[in-house]
């Protein structure tokens, strides 16, 4: 059955597939160690600072990923379906963004870290790749 | 440089919700600044100006699907993947930097000014890379 779903990905989707879990690993491998050393070991300001570009480049490496996927998507529909989500997610968190924003600026919400934004970004992308398997499922295309 | 029907639209809209933003954080700010903003309303009147902001995301959306110049609008869809690009990854270089102690917290809505940065980015790319950059 995941056989038969796998065919139906376009090529450029599975390359993407594949970059995005290639990362994800990265990001798996790097992270915990970084954060051991930041609880446990006095860094000087500069480690630091490329610990913090290390531990971003594979999330930097998959909006590259996205923007590679898009051009490489020879099928319109699918190329169409994805600029869709892609709007919709960054509608979605720019909002919740904006709001928050406010919110701290006045003092009446606490502050939270920068990196939640793109965290926001990318569940609203899924849940709405996976409303779009349901529902493709659910008509039976 | 193309001006079509619904980018002048766009472009209508745009000064709308900037007169509002306007209209709506000047208060705020000074509201908040002499506390004269009661705690049941201070939620309220926090949101108000992110409103007109958000209208500017929807007016974005808007053009996009009443543009009838693909080309056009095509150039305007690689901006808005050039801007989401840039902003989540400052989002994201920033809020590990946040995590390191290495720089101060930011307000959430930097992101949405980092994002209409990153329009002008892609405006830039667009014109480097088709020749052209579009409204």
């Amino acid at each position: 059955m995941f056989a038969a779903k796998q065919s139906d990905l376009t090529p450029a989707q599975r390359a993407h597939i594949r970059r995005t879990l290639w990362l994800l690993l990265a990001y798996a491998v790097v992270l915990p160690p970084l954060i051991w050393l930041r609880v446990h070991r006095h860094m000087s300001d500069l480690l630091l600072m490329l610990m913090a570009a290390v531990a971003a480049l594979p999330v930097l490496g998959m909006f590259a990923s996205w923007g590679r996927y898009l051009s490489d998507e020879r099928d319109e529909y699918h190329q169409a379906m994805t600029l869709r989500r892609i709007a919709i997610a960054t509608n979605a968190t720019m909002g919740a963004a904006v709001v928050w924003g406010f919110l701290q600026a006045f003092g009446v919400m606490p502050l939270v870290e920068a990196y939640w934004i793109p965290f926001v970004w990318v569940i609203i992308q899924g849940t709405s790749g996976c409303i779009a398997i349901i529902s493709r499922g659910r008509h039976g295309a | 440089m193309v001006r079509t029907p619904a980018w002048k639209r766009y472009n209508w809209r745009v000064i709308w919700l900037s007169l509002l933003y306007a209209a709506f954080l000047l208060p705020a700010v000074y509201g908040f600044k002499h506390k004269l903003i009661p705690e049941a309303l201070q939620y309220l009147v926090a949101i108000l100006p992110a409103l007109p902001i958000i209208g500017i995301f929807f007016a974005i959306g808007r053009y996009l699907v009443e543009e009838q110049d693909e080309y056009v609008r095509m150039l305007m869809v690689r901006q808005t993947l050039w801007a989401s690009g840039f902003a989540l990854s400052v989002a994201t270089i920033w809020g590990f930097l946040e995590n390191f102690d290495l720089v101060g917290h930011a307000d959430g809505y930097w992101v949405c000014v980092a994002w209409f940065f990153g329009l002008g980015l892609g405006n830039i790319v667009n014109k480097l890379t088709l020749g052209d950059g579009g409204c």
